[in-house]
């Protein structure tokens, strides 16, 4: 498999690319597409649940990008169907293929490009999409571009799940990579209702004349996020989602700031978007586990629309 | 810079405006609240909370000020002015910091203080008598009221960069001194939101503006000057995508953001953001 003659395909548009459609007959999901080219996988288990859903695990060969890999997958949700989108283990952005596949020809990965994924969603009505991947990890001097936009038709709804670990902390890598640049855009018929944009890079990058002599040591990227390692972004939309907003909205108003001489362990927020229609949630947490066993226990009410065996599925 | 830019400069630039930035600390109380700031180097802290929130400020904030001063500066020169045409502009680019603002607590503080902006121009900006007006302060008095009139019928929302840089097109500052006295005031406000929190005292406010501020400033300026928002004529259905897309405004400090919408959640506090 890993024997596959990737250079002789880097010209194909299909490269990287990804298809899904997924539509609901006589209460069962089917797809009347799920196609997808190297580097990018994807593969349906099926499902044995009370609810009508369907899985896509979107995964990539080796377990990870590398620097130059672009990933461009589509997918359309039809109406009345429910769509989970999952990964298996973080997303790992390299600056190079590790291992073996560094001997690769060169023509196959340019050390330090950019790494790319976007995704394009389009929601019918009364649809739903729940992004809940893995974090992706960027390992050190990684670049890696995301670029994600969600379509919803009247009654749609969506849960987009964003996140970011420091590295492999193992190898004392902390927010040690080059860039990471992530969008997510919701548009509710042709009209936007949130753009997240989140960009982490180290300062100066591109701009080494801006230091100024005389000025204190330049500020690093894991000065600014410390003493956290993993940061969650969450956006909820549609009617689907009511029930865990007002729940997570309920737990986010008891609490109570008074001041503290260091920082907490996990901090999150909340706001409601678009008149209260959905709601952007942020987790900041020391460790990913914190945040993951935070999310899985937030999204629990999650259960009673996709199934308790879809559920427990995601945030393994 | 010409005489009557540099008095502009100075008007702009008093700490007696009333532009409601006082009672804003953009969420440095919190960060002090939340145990962000030890006790032991408080000075340190503070000027590590002005590098963070002045980076992710300027990258997000810097596009639209940019844009909407090019829009006014556009209306201004305009032999036959297209009011309609800037006001849309404007709006778009309002719609935009709002879907991109995805933050209550800074939200209402930006539109409290955007709209103190234009009142400013209104009330203390135009000529005290009444009679004829040169008719290019005219044209852009009038696009002031009307954008005013909108954000009362919550036609649109009114944010401070928007704001800013419809104020200062109108008083046709340059773009590049109204980029910089931008994030200059943004700095300066957080400090004094310091002095107030008393993580640091008056002196020591002062000469940390002087030196330690004014690199920041000048070097977020220059990195943001020539970002724009890229964004108001695409469709909502174009799902291309362009390297221009990540070239235009972003948030770089997550903490910053939870933070600043967990001021509400404080028992008690002194600020209202």
């Amino acid at each position: 498999m890993s024997a596959f003659p990737l250079g002789k395909r880097a010209g194909s548009i299909t490269a990287g690319h990804g298809r899904i459609a997924a539509s609901l007959h006589n209460s069962t999901v089917v797809f009347s597409e799920l196609s997808c080219a190297y580097p990018l996988k994807l593969l349906s288990p099926h499902v044995t649940n009370a609810v009508a859903v369907a899985i896509v695990y979107m995964m990539s060969y080796g377990g990870g990008l590398v620097g130059g890999d672009c990933v461009k997958l589509s997918v359309d949700v039809g109406k009345g169907t429910k769509l989970v989108l999952l990964t298996q283990g973080s997303t790992k952005v390299f600056k190079t293929r590790p291992g073996k596949r560094a001997s690769a020809p060169s023509a196959v990965t340019l050390p330090g490009s950019i790494t790319t994924q976007k995704l394009d969603v389009t929601l019918a009505p009364q649809s739903a999409l729940f992004l809940l991947p893995d974090p992706v990890t960027c390992f050190r001097s990684a670049s890696y571009v995301q670029v994600q936009k969600f379509h919803l038709l009247e009654d749609a709804s969506i849960i987009v799940l964003d996140w970011v670990s420091s590295g492999r902390k193992s190898l004392g890598e902390e927010w040690a990579f080059t860039r990471y640049y992530s969008i997510n855009e919701v548009f509710v018929d042709t009209r936007r209702v949130a753009r997240d944009v989140l960009l982490l890079e180290e300062p100066d990058s591109h701009d080494s004349d801006l230091q100024q002599p005389g000025s204190a040591s330049p500020r690093m990227l894991k000065d600014r996020l410390a003493p956290y390692s993993c940061y969650a972004m969450l956006i909820l939309y549609g009617p689907l989602t009511r029930g865990v907003v007002a729940e997570m909205s309920r737990k986010y108003q008891e609490i109570s700031v008074y001041k503290t001489i260091s920082p907490e362990r996990l901090l999150w927020s909340l706001s409601h978007i678009d008149d209260s229609k959905g709601a952007v949630v942020r987790v900041a947490g020391i460790e990913t586990e914190d945040v993951k066993s935070w999310l899985r226990s937030a999204l629990r009410g999650l259960e009673d629309i996709v199934g308790n065996d879809v559920y427990c599925k995601a945030f393994l | 810079m010409d005489d009557s830019e540099t008095y502009l400069l100075l008007l702009l630039a008093d700490s007696n405006l009333p532009t409601g930035s006082f009672v804003a600390s953009s969420g440095f109380e919190s960060y002090v609240k939340h145990g962000f700031i030890s006790s032991g180097s408080a000075t340190d802290g503070t000027i590590n909370f002005v590098h963070d929130s002045l980076g992710t400020y300027a990258r997000s904030a810097l596009p639209f000020v940019s844009d909407v001063h090019r829009v006014v500066a556009t209306y201004s020169a305009q032999e036959e002015p297209l009011i309609d045409a800037a006001l849309a502009d404007i709006v778009a680019l309002d719609e935009l910091y709002e879907a991109m603002t995805l933050n209550h607590v800074t939200k209402r503080a930006s539109k409290s203080q955007g709209v103190a902006l234009l009142t400013l121009y209104s009330k203390g900006f135009s000529r005290p008598t009444k009679g004829p007006q040169p008719p290019h302060e005219a044209r852009l008095a009038t696009l002031v009221d009307r954008l005013k009139l909108m954000i009362r019928r919550e036609e649109t929302h009114g944010h401070l960069p928007i704001c800013w840089g419809v104020l200062t097109g109108a008083l046709g500052l340059s773009l590049e001194r109204s980029q910089f006295l931008h994030l200059f005031l943004h700095a300066r406000s957080l400090l004094s939101a310091g002095v107030r929190l008393n993580t640091l005292g008056p002196y020591n406010a002062q000469q940390i503006l002087l030196h330690a501020v004014r690199p920041l400033v000048e070097a977020e300026t220059v990195r943001c000057k020539d970002l724009r928002t890229l964004l108001t004529t695409e469709s909502a259905h174009d799902s291309s995508w362009s390297d221009e897309d990540v070239a235009g405004p972003a948030t770089t400090w997550p903490l910053g953001e939870i933070l600043a919408t967990r001021h509400d959640l404080q028992h008690s506090r002194i600020f209202n953001s």
